[in-house]
């Protein structure tokens, strides 16, 4: 039984410890990408301990431990060394005597939440900010640590854009066998699975398991990755092909009634939006997201604004090479007539649009149709979107956002500047793969269903470039 | 565990569809509950169905499905038992014998054999084409009036919506399935009337046409109509004999006497009808039941996979639950922002006592130059020193110390121990705590690091420190 016990107890633990305010927190929330521990420029913003398992189907494969700074190093040091000298097998024994003997004492709270982990089997990761000069003092928290006799290596983290690196790492080298550079709001993916590589050769025992750690997280990439097509795939189907009805009183719509159901339909596109990127920020673990204001300022950037079909729409051009020029419009709207719409009564309005309307202009490029329903109720009925940039726009938001989120560190706790980013839908999405996505707005912009083979060539497409996108 | 469940059906159909739309489970509590039934992992319909069944209670209204199938089970039951009526009213209006003519089997054959034929033909030519020429061929069927019609009754306009809510090929397929029971139901009806006849009653039987038919080629006829059943029930096959003498014109000359004489050898005919009813309208119209009940379960099993959600449920199921968080919520520590106070801009040039915390002495002097600032007595404390040491250093300081610290190594409970001395020393009057930047950066500091001094000085709430922000 209590062998059983121990097995499940088994697996690789870490703890993440250093000095106050430099990054651990940081580091484990990037790593387990929780992006609800709390991390501040106020050294002792971690108080207790945190465990983060990382968990599959319940059984923990490996747990990395959140830690406070030392407060007091010198005072634990010296402590130990006041105590009989011991072998270099027995010192473990002494650090956790002083955890014992000062549990009920308030002063050594820190040390303590810190050196339990470590006595409990963790490996060390020592954090150091290397953006900042070295120091003495570091030596005390080091000689620590290596009291406690487990495997152990040091993260260069740079803060600041300073670089001591190589103080550091000369003055590191005498304690620690490994030492990395890993900066937990950079870090891309590559570079977190590069860090997990390197913790599994801290000890010989825990390989296996790590490296079991980086398929498991590999493949949970991949899902979201596929995840994130899917909710962008869904999103485009339902918006493009959104047909917005809104009860009229007359014969006639009145210009407030049209005007009105316009609004409700922009609306109704708007929020779709807003849903797509929740579910986003859901699948990447940016849970805590909405409570910093303005994540990404697309918000800023109306989804129907000049500034967003110019930042994020083809150029005319492309428009034409698409296959998509202003002429096809009319195509669109005989198509449409013909589709056999059998309630059809009132003729479009609005409708054939070109040149920069096509571009920029939303106003008239959705049809708008009266339906006389039957008992007598009477809609205007909008959509779907014949605007023929207007999945451009969408597309080029949607994939703009999802990779920005994707890429996102989850120690990022600020706001993102759209102008920080350089992106253009052109450039990430080639007139051969713009070919094959307006084959399925076409006929969204019918009204029609496309095919399941049409839709997979799709997904394929918006894969290939969210993936371009990721590898930036 | 053992379980009930074993096909899909349209209860389930319904049930997952409404439930889908109002819950959905997180992926960890369904992969959880996929762990659990783990002998359903395999077959996802199974462990869909077990999972609505688990989380049906979480509806907010009644399943649609009671409603639905409330109905569709009154409406079936009321147009079968119609059908079984109409079959067995038909057959009765056929095989009855008025005294004044012979019944004539011709009538009771289209009944029993050729529409049956032609129907069950349209049917397959429905089962096997697709949607709306299917849809036209259902045309050709009362049924599909029939339930027009009924469906004019059902007020509740859910029903009308639920109903129109199935699939085209699923709609179909339950169309097709019932429309082979009502017919079978029709044809038994048709049967038990030829039976309650010939219990009842002498029944002449005749045959007659106006085409030019010689009773041969007729028998002829009726030996391949009897083929089935040639070896089974040969006393089910007219004779030459009975065919000739059935004929109704040389019936009709002697329709008196030879007539009821005759009576019984004529109604040996019912055996024959009673065979044909079987054996073509009741028997094949099973096979074609059967069948239609095979297809119409694939294909509800099929669109049961299809429902919207159902796709993302099982991929839920399938997929290990990864987690890579802290699961406890963290206490939010409440940051007091930093004010003015024991805030000083400006510097003094002159001071008792200069201590450099983590610094080396010549750092310190490194500083004192730079800043053109003077000291009495220059002494490091922190860093590698004990904190005895540092103790006996703090009982020699008094009156004015400038205390040099590093302003990005943020202030540890360590450093805050040694203030604290010189806080409490009678000897000591002002404390300077001079937060400086990296020599590199010419001992500039960040306003973000000196801030994080300023509320911790500010949180000791001593008059005698001040922090030096210039
Ligand atoms: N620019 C930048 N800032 C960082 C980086 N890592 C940490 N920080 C910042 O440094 C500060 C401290 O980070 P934390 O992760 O809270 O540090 P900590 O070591 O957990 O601090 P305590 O819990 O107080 O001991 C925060 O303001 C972070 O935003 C980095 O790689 N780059
Ligand atoms: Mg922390």
């Amino acid at each position: 039984m209590r062998n059983n016990k121990e097995n499940v107890n088994d697996y690789p633990k870490f703890a993440v410890v250093g000095h106050p305010n430099k990054g651990k927190s940081s580091i484990v929330s990037s790593l387990a990408l929780d992006d609800s521990v709390q991390i501040g420029d106020t050294p002792g913003t971690t108080q207790i301990k945190r465990g983060f398992p990382l968990k599959v189907d319940g059984k923990i494969i490996y747990e990395l431990f959140d830690t406070p700074g030392f407060q007091r190093a010198r005072r634990v040091l010296a402590w130990l060394n006041e105590q009989d000298a011991v072998s270099a097998d027995k010192r473990s024994d002494v650090v956790r005597e002083f955890v014992a003997t000062h549990r009920h004492d308030d002063k050594f709270r820190d040390e303590i939440e810190l050196l339990e982990p470590i006595l409990d089997g963790a490996g060390i990761i020592y954090v150091v900010d290397a953006s900042k000069p070295y120091g003495p003092e570091y030596e005390v928290e080091m000689e620590i640590l290596r009291w406690c006799g487990q495997p152990s290596m040091a993260i260069l983290n740079l803060i600041g854009d300073e670089d001591y690196r190589d103080q550091w790492k000369s003055a590191l080298g005498h304690y620690f066998r490994m030492v990395r550079t890993f900066n937990p709001i950079e870090a891309t993916f590559r570079d977190h699975m590069d860090l997990l590589e390197s913790m599994a050769q801290l000890k010989e025992e825990w390989t296996k398991e790590i490296k079991v750690a980086i398929t498991i997280l590999d493949e949970l990439h991949q899902q979201k990755v596929e995840q994130t097509i899917d909710a962008i795939v869904d999103n485009m189907i339902k918006t493009l092909s959104l047909v917005y009805k809104q009860e009229i009183k007359g014969e006639k719509a009145t210009s407030k009634e049209e005007e009105d159901a316009k609004q409700g339909y922009r609306q109704q596109i708007m929020e779709y939006e807003k849903a797509q990127e929740k579910a986003i920020e859901f699948i990447w673990n940016h849970r805590s997201i909405e409570k910093i204001e303005n994540v990404l300022v697309l918000d800023e950037v109306g989804l129907f604004s000049k500034e967003s079909a110019s930042i994020f729409g083809l150029s005319q051009n492309e428009l034409i090479l698409t296959g998509a020029s202003a002429g096809a419009i009319t195509g669109a709207g005989v198509d449409l007539m013909l589709a056999g719409h059998t309630l059809f009564i009132a003729s479009l309005v609005g409708g054939v649009v070109g040149g920069v309307g096509a571009m920029f202009g939303f106003n008239n490029l959705y049809s708008l149709e009266i339906l006389g329903q039957n008992l007598g109720k009477r809609e205007l009925s909008i959509g779907p979107m014949k605007n023929l940039n207007f999945p451009y726009i969408l597309l080029g938001r949607a994939l703009y956002h999802a990779s920005v989120i994707a890429k996102r560190s989850h120690a990022l706790r600020e706001s993102i500047k759209l102008e920080d980013e350089e992106f253009y839908t052109e450039q990430i999405i080639n007139t051969e793969m713009r070919k094959k996505l307006e084959k399925v707005h076409i006929q969204l912009r019918k009204g029609e269903g496309p095919s399941n083979e049409l839709l997979d060539e799709y997904k394929k497409v918006i894969s290939r470039s969210f993936l371009g996108l990721l590898r930036e | 565990m053992h379980t009930t469940i074993k096909k899909v059906t349209i209860k389930s159909y319904l049930d997952f569809a409404q439930l889908i739309k109002e819950y959905q489970g997180s992926h960890e509590e369904n992969r959880v509950f996929a762990l659990k039934h783990k002998g359903a992992l395999e077959n996802p319909s199974k462990l869909v169905m077990l999972w609505t069944k688990t989380n049906l209670f979480r509806l907010r209204e009644t399943a649609d499905s009671e409603n639905f199938l409330h109905h569709f089970s009154s409406v079936s039951n009321l147009i079968g038992f119609l059908f079984l009526l109409m079959g067995f009213f038909a057959g009765i209006g056929l095989l009855s014998y008025s005294g004044h003519a012979p019944v004539n089997i011709i009538y009771y054959l289209l009944f029993a054999m050729m529409i049956p034929l032609l129907s069950m033909l349209i049917t397959i030519f429905s089962m096997i084409s697709g949607g709306e020429v299917s849809n036209f061929f259902n045309l050709f069927f009362s049924l599909h009036w029939v339930e027009k019609f009924v469906n004019l009754f059902a007020f509740n306009s859910k029903i009308k919506t639920l109903n129109s809510s199935f699939p085209q090929t699923l709609k179909k397929w339950i169309f097709i399935h019932r429309l082979q029971l009502f017919s079978l139901l029709f044809s038994v009806g048709l049967l038990l009337s030829l039976l309650v006849m010939v219990v009842s009653k002498d029944i002449a039987f005749s045959w007659s046409t106006t085409l030019n038919v010689t009773p041969m080629a007729f028998h002829e006829l009726l030996s391949w109509v009897a083929k089935p059943w040639e070896f089974l029930v040969p006393s089910a096959i007219p004779s030459v004999e009975l065919v000739e003498m059935s004929q109704y014109f040389r019936l009709g000359e002697t329709l008196n006497k030879e007539m009821v004489q005759n009576a019984d050898k004529l109604g040996a005919w019912w055996q024959f009808l009673a065979m044909v009813t079987l054996i073509y309208a009741i028997f094949l119209r099973a096979i074609l039941w059967l069948v239609s009940r095979y297809a119409y379960q694939k294909q509800l099993e099929k669109d049961f996979l299809e429902i919207e959600g159902m796709e993302m449920l099982i991929r839920e199921f399938q997929t290990p639950y990864v987690s890579t968080e802290a699961p406890k919520v963290e206490q939010h520590l409440d940051i007091v922002e930093e004010t003015d106070a024991q805030v000083k801009q400006n510097r003094r040039r002159a001071f008792n006592n200069i201590v450099g915390w983590n610094f080396s002495a010549d750092e310190i002097a490194l500083v004192n130059d730079s800043k053109e600032i003077k000291g009495v007595h220059i002494d490091i404390v922190g860093g590698s020193h004990t904190f005895s040491k540092d103790q006996e250093i703090a009982r020699q300081i008094s009156r004015t110390v400038l205390l040099y610290v590093k302003s990005w190594e943020p202030p540890t409970m360590d450093f805050v121990d040694f203030l604290e001395l010189l806080i409490e020393s009678k000897k000591v009057d002002e404390i300077h705590v001079y937060p400086l930047g990296t020599v590199g950066r010419y001992y500039a500091s960040d306003a973000k690091e000196v801030a994080v001094w300023k509320r911790k000085i500010q949180g000791l709430k001593s008059k005698k420190v001040w922090v030096i922000d210039a």
